[in-house]
């Protein structure tokens, strides 16, 4: 079979791509109301009945700051402590521990009763108590300094001169 | 006439370059006119969780290149990239496009795919599957059922599903990782499978490392796909994870000039020589 496209992307790049600074700021603008909203229905839906903490494969990872109480937690209080970061104050130790090992399994969505979608809940915990959405850092993340230029070596080494510049 | 689509394969796909080209094969032998695009350029923006602005201001450049190629469908590659898209990206941006994710394409035009999978691959194979990303596309089922149409393929029935909806969700978290391949060899002992097939390219890089301890043979589903087709890319990634230190002379001396021997040394070559922890569940 061939590699040769029948169509491409220009070596400038998409044609038409220019946006004002204003439209970025626009765009930004958008998704944090679209997060806080998000934040604020969670909030308003959850009766933290604890059952998406209870059908979470994932608990048993969690390594708890010290002082955390992890093998008597209840899902109702951990789940008190998640929306407590939504609410941008201090999460408990159970929670944060269960936030950091959240994998997105998405067990929790059909448990949880009121369709609040702890997925999302999880998510958007997960960026506050890493401090992406402002406010104070409460977990730690290892962010991986070459991740983006690992990305970029490896397609080096596999890529043609050629792909590299039409496909990247 | 073949439908114009934006073929957005993700990031760390990059490491698979015959990945790459077998998804462009296969989605032009089903009639698309496929437009590769990825990298860090088109980045989703999820892996920056800690920083929302940023992630924010990624997931617009890229929705800007897609408007801008003014092509209907865009099709993924990457369940993060997808997923991204849907809960997030998709919210704050105006999309002028739809989103579909590969598994779901092909499965759509499985009747076009039939009679190009011609060539046998006796193979008895165990799916990864995780527990995540169904809401998104019913991988876990599709996928299976594309396997079962190449001629010679069993796919065997296992109940293990993984945590997390990719291996990359599990790579933060102390001991999961240790606990997937356990599961994993533990279920492909059980059903005596010859195979271990990934859905998602992570997790084929993670399980890589068990065919280069000799533990099973591992594959993408894509592989399979396009050696019943009869395409013949090499699996360059897996050669590299199976040399391990002599994955240099492998990648040569021309290439890796590319992106620096020191780079090299430091960033790529201790994932190439990177081995599982085996054990069976």
């Amino acid at each position: 079979m061939t590699d040769k496209l029948s169509s491409e992307v220009p070596p400038e790049g998409p044609p038409n791509l220019s946006r004002s600074a204003a439209a970025h700021a626009a765009a930004g603008a958008r998704m944090k109301a679209f997060q806080q909203s998000e934040t604020e229905r969670i909030l308003s839906a959850c009766t933290q009945c604890g059952k998406c903490f209870e059908v979470c494969p994932m608990t048993g990872y969690s390594k708890a700051p010290a002082g955390a109480d992890w093998k008597n937690a209840d899902g109702k209080t951990v789940v008190g402590g998640v929306l407590a970061v939504l609410r941008r104050e201090h999460g408990s130790p159970e929670a944060l521990g269960w936030i950091a090992v959240c994998a997105r399994s998405g067990v929790c969505v059909p448990a949880c009763p009121e369709n609040v979608d702890p997925l999302m809940m999880m998510r958007l915990a997960r960026m506050t108590a890493l401090g992406g959405r402002g406010g104070e850092k409460q977990i730690e993340m290892r962010e991986d300094p070459d991740y983006f230029n690992r990305v970029r070596a490896f397609a080096k080494l596999q890529l043609s001169d050629d792909e590299l510049k039409r496909w990247t | 006439m073949s439908e114009p689509i934006t073929f957005w394969y993700g990031c760390n796909v990059l490491r698979h370059g015959d990945i790459i080209r077998s998804c462009l094969d296969i989605l032009r032998a089903l009639d698309f006119d496929a437009l590769p695009v990825g990298g860090p350029d088109y980045c989703c923006g999820t892996v920056k969780d800690s920083n929302q602005t940023t992630a924010g201001g990624m997931a617009t450049r890229t929705v800007d290149r897609f408007n801008a190629l003014q092509r209907e469908h865009v099709v993924a590659w990457c369940p993060s990239c997808h997923s991204h898209m849907h809960d997030f990206m998709g919210k704050a941006n105006d999309t002028q496009f739809a989103m579909t994710y590969m598994v779901d394409l092909i499965h759509a035009n499985r009747d076009k795919l039939a009679p190009l999978l011609v060539h046998p691959v006796p193979m008895r194979v165990l799916v990864h599957r995780h527990i995540g990303f169904n809401e998104h596309s019913a991988v876990n089922q599709i996928v299976p059922e594309l396997l079962r149409m190449i001629p010679g393929v069993a796919v065997v029935e296992d109940d293990y599903l993984v945590p997390g909806y990719m291996c990359a969700s599990l790579l933060a978290v102390p001991g999961a990782i240790d606990d997937m391949i356990t599961g994993t060899m533990g279920a492909a002992k059980a059903t005596r499978a010859d195979a271990v097939v990934s859905i998602f390219h992570q997790c084929y890089r993670e399980l890589c490392g068990l065919e280069a301890q000799g533990a099973t043979q591992v594959y993408n589903y894509i592989h399979l796909l396009a050696r019943s087709m009869g395409l013949a890319y090499e699996d360059e990634y897996k050669a590299w994870k199976k040399a391990g230190a002599g994955a240099a002379d492998l990648i040569g001396a021309e290439r890796i000039a590319k992106v620096g021997v020191q780079f090299f040394e430091r960033a790529l070559l201790p994932e190439l020589k990177k081995r599982p922890t085996t054990g069976v569940r």
